[in-house]
């Protein structure tokens, strides 16, 4: 495709750059400046989500999350909340199956409060963790899984998926909130291994984004994580990689209590970091992307058959990417008939391709999810990481726009033919029950695919 | 090994100098055809953020139309003189733009984000879709059907199911707060496109709306932007519409919304106060703050850190709808979910928590700490257009000055203790709060009757 529809220059970087360091314990540094608000983000990348967790373990990244705000050395109790949120700052951490991050947004003036915090804790996070924390965390990490998986409709549907999509045994097998029982049997002494094991300064990254002087953030993060030992207790997570396309279709049928019959499904797509993923991306996006895509035309508007009808893309780098399709049916809509439409629509698309028209809409709309990431020295702090921890360059955040604009209608097409068929997809079919009687403690119900947990 | 790190420590670090930072000033004016126009330039604000709100509150909705004005917020964007309904939607995409369109008790509220270099586009589009909406009876008939099916999944969801409840309780039945925001099943079926129509004209002109536009305008002759596509919007002259008082009866009660097998219970603990016009607002957000703003305030600092008993609860001010006259009102509320074996022993907590905060008030520590941090955010917060460009237009819906929201961080500044105390105190009184429950009643309901926090009611969750 030309360039000609991009809304910017530099499509996106808006002249931004970042610079790499790497302290002598291995911890890599990125800052990048912006001067124009008084505003600092600091966003620590740790390479360990999900997918290191062994069986019977689930969840413990995101419990371990948890526990990283409940004190260090120099910090007691909720100190980290209280201290960032005193100083006007905002905070959080979240677990996916790939990383887990923690980020301060600070006035710039209160910059260097943020890196000790996050310094203190790298270094000396055992030195408080005790079982109170262990005790009180495991139960609100439980409560957030009843409030937002077990206690709402379809809350559960990404976590059976999942695990209908990569197989028995693979790292992704599971989701990052862990299942209820192995909440209930991690130990203290497991939280201790796996800081021992995987927080160190040669396992994360570090970006500083915003209204900084880059040589005086440079001396702080050196005074303040420079001393904390680097260790290689870290195994390599097992292999993700499987073969391109599943070679059958997986299906679960689900009767619940929902106000509606669904049909979900995840596509196995390529890696992320890939010109092919790029692809997919656009591809899902001319497919179940807001209200122009083919499927809400065609579902929602004409047969009428869809309440909602839509495509998304969980990017993932250490196994195959998952393309994520949820409807919900009309009234008294049946399944199959949604199917049918879904099957006809992607063949055609497979056929046909996207025309100039789909490939320019698309990409204007995946170049305006691109500006309001890079609009925030937050959401900028994170890209950067992200590209360091999981693709080994920083700088790759700043040009991912281009690369998205840079696909071609070709590519698109190639990359739904081999991929989205209906041999390559797990499928789950929602079929809604009478009200429960009140025995069924444990119904399953929920909404959102967030592979994301969060501290707050 | 011992567990004591190996690290240098270093004592923690004090702050530098503060920069200063003020919550932007539009600049207002207004276009021939009498549309009132704020506008903010915001370096490297690349998205720019446009919202308009119209003078069409929901208390103008026509008896048992419940609902007409969301099905027209959403008809503006299902096709105008120009475009069908698909082709409006291919265009706005082609611009990279989103547009939502959201009608509530003040009126309606558009609001469009698209990149800078394609705002000219977008604007038209927008533009086109409030002066000339097609409102094609099949595209509104497909709306009404699509909101029907929507309404089952928000009942079975137990954040709005309690919302709904709590609404139905607070207000008297014959006052439009009563009802849900988007219509019930048997009003929703009644809207077609002659009452969207009828709706519009009646209620949607440019002399009663206003147009916000934020973000990197460099480069930009947005006077003749605006002049070539919302100057290009007609209608009559017409006074702002007279805003209704707001009634509530906070009498304290409990009413379990059953949901049998919930594995937790939804709490909603509400009642209305003050909204920002009253001179209290700046102490009684602190207040709220000290409660239950973040999991350090007083009730997650209990119920989460302690006791384990959720997730997160909070407290919070939303206003409802104000009034130039200052009659207007703000819901107050707490909310959050616990299990559902802890629901008895986490309302008897969330109930000590608010006795003990008016007997013996907030600490001063508090105080600052809250001042220091909703002051502090404000540059964090306002970083995008978009957060802007929804503060300005809330303050123009409230019917507040363009400088309300600079002028609030110096009160909140200035706010001491003893104040913040009050004002919270005053609005969350103990026996004055209405509470709702979704959950599983044969397990809830005698602990909590146990609570003596008010009459126990149980409705079928329907």
């Amino acid at each position: 495709m030309p360039m000609g529809h991009t809304a910017t220059a530099q499509a996106g970087s808006g002249g931004l750059t970042a610079t790499e360091h790497r302290l002598a314990n291995g911890l890599r540094v990125v800052l990048s400046e912006d001067h124009l608000t008084p505003v600092a983000a600091v966003c620590l990348w740790y390479d360990v989500g999900s997918r290191h967790e062994v069986k019977g373990r689930t969840g413990l990244a995101h419990l371990f999350e948890h526990l990283m705000f409940q004190g260090s050395a120099q910090v007691k109790g909720n100190g980290h909340f209280e201290l960032v949120q005193g100083a006007g700052g905002s905070l959080n951490g979240t677990t996916s199956f790939e990383r887990t991050n923690y980020f301060e947004t600070m006035p710039a003036h209160q910059l260097e409060l943020a890196l000790w915090l996050e310094a203190d804790r790298m270094g000396s996070l055992l030195a408080a963790l005790d079982d109170e924390s262990m005790e009180n965390q495991r139960d609100v990490v439980k409560n957030e899984r009843r409030q937002r998986y077990d206690n709402v409709p379809y809350g559960t549907a990404f976590e059976k998926l999942t695990a209908l999509a990569y197989p028995e045994g693979h790292p992704y097998h599971h989701t990052p909130i862990g299942s209820m029982a192995d909440l209930d049997a991690a130990t203290l002494e497991d939280a201790r291994a796996f800081f021992r094991t995987y927080y160190a300064p040669n396992n994360a990254v570090l970006s500083v984004v915003g209204d900084i002087d880059p040589e005086q953030t440079l001396a702080w993060i050196e005074k303040y994580f420079g001393s904390i030992p680097s260790h290689d207790g870290k195994q390599p997570p097992r292999d993700g990689s499987l073969p391109d396309v599943m070679g059958e279709q997986l299906r679960e049928v689900v009767e619940e209590e929902v106000p509606a019959r669904a049909l979900m499904a995840a596509y196995r797509l390529p890696e992320d970091g890939t010109r092919a993923c790029d692809a997919a991306d656009l591809a899902l996006t001319v497919l179940g992307g807001g209200e122009s895509s083919r499927l809400y035309n065609r579902l929602v508007r004409r047969d009428r058959t869809a309440v909602a009808a839509g495509f998304g893309l969980l990017r993932l780098a250490g196994a195959p990417s998952l393309g994520w399709l949820d409807v919900k049916t009309s009234g008294d809509v049946e399944v199959p008939v949604i199917e049918t439409a879904i099957d006809e629509e992607l063949a055609r698309f497979a056929e046909e391709g996207p025309t100039a028209e789909e490939m320019e809409r698309a990409q204007a709309q995946l170049e305006r999810e691109w500006l309001d990431r890079l609009g925030t020295v937050a959401g900028r702090a994170d890209e950067l990481c992200r590209y360091a921890v999981l693709f080994g360059d920083p700088q790759l955040a700043l040009t991912a726009v281009q690369r998205v604009l840079e696909v071609t209608a070709e590519e698109v097409q190639e990359v739904a033919k081999a991929r989205l068929r209906p041999d390559n997809r797990a499928v789950l079919v929602y079929e809604p029950t009478a009200p429960a009687d009140e025995t069924d403690a444990d119904q399953t119900d929920a909404t959102d695919e967030n592979d994301e947990e969060a501290a707050k | 090994m011992t567990e004591l790190a190996t690290m240098d420590f270093h004592p923690q670090p004090q702050a530098g100098e503060p920069k200063p930072w003020a919550f932007p000033a539009p600049e207002r004016g207004s276009l021939d055809n009498g549309l009132t126009v704020l506008r903010c330039h915001r370096p490297g604000q690349q998205v720019v953020a446009v919202e308009v709100l119209l003078d069409a509150p929901l208390d103008a909705e026509p008896a048992g139309l419940d609902g007409v004005a969301t099905i027209m917020a959403r008809a503006f964007s299902e096709g105008t003189d120009k475009h069908s309904a698909e082709e409006f939607a291919a265009e706005l995409e082609r611009c990279g733009a989103t547009l939502d369109a959201v009608a509530d008790h003040p009126g309606v509220r558009l609001s469009l984000e698209v990149p800078a270099s394609r705002l000219a586009k977008a604007l038209g589009l927008l533009a086109d879709a409030l002066r000339a909406p097609a409102f094609a009876d099949g595209e509104v008939e497909r709306l009404v059907r699509n909101r029907l099916d929507e309404i089952p999944h928000e009942l079975a969801n137990p954040a709005r199911r309690a919302a709904k409840e709590l609404s139905k309780e607070l207000f008297p039945a014959d006052s439009r707060m009563s009802r849900p925001r988007q219509g019930t099943e048997e009003t929703v079926a009644n809207i077609d496109s002659a009452a969207v129509r009828t709706f519009y004209e009646k209620h949607v002109r440019p002399a009663t709306a206003t147009a916000v536009v934020v973000g990197d305008l460099t480069g930009l002759d947005l006077d003749a932007l605006l002049g070539d596509t919302l100057g290009a919007w007609t209608g009559s002259a017409a006074e702002p519409r007279p805003v209704p008082p707001v009634i509530a009866d906070d009498r304290g009660r409990v009413v379990i919304v059953d949901r049998p097998g919930a594995v937790q219970t939804q709490l909603l603990i509400g009642r209305t106060g003050p909204d920002r016009h009253d001179r209290v607002w700046p102490a009684q957000v602190l207040g709220t703050y000290c409660l239950g703003g973040t999991l350090t305030s007083r009730l997650d600092r209990v119920l989460r850190e302690e006791k384990g008993y959720t997730y997160g609860v909070r407290a919070f001010g939303q206003v409802l709808r104000s009034a130039p006259d200052g009659t207007g009102a703000a819901m107050l509320a707490i909310s959050g979910s616990v299990d559902t074996p802890n629901t008895g022993p986490a309302l008897e907590d969330l109930w000590t928590v608010l006795r003990t905060l008016a007997e013996g008030g907030l600490t001063d520590a508090e105080r600052d700490v809250a001042v220091q941090n909703l002051v502090g955010v404000a540059p964090l917060k306002y970083e995008t257009a978009a957060a802007v460009a929804g503060t300005l237009a809330d303050q123009v819906e409230q019917h507040l000055p363009d400088d309300y929201q600079a002028a609030l961080y110096r009160q909140l500044a200035a706010t001491g203790t003893v104040e913040a105390t009050a004002a919270v105190v005053s609005a969350f009184p103990v026996d004055r709060l209405v509470t709702v429950l979704v959950g599983d009643a044969a397990q809830i309901k005698a602990p909590v009757e146990a609570l003596g926090i008010g009459e126990v009611t149980v409705v079928a969750a329907e």
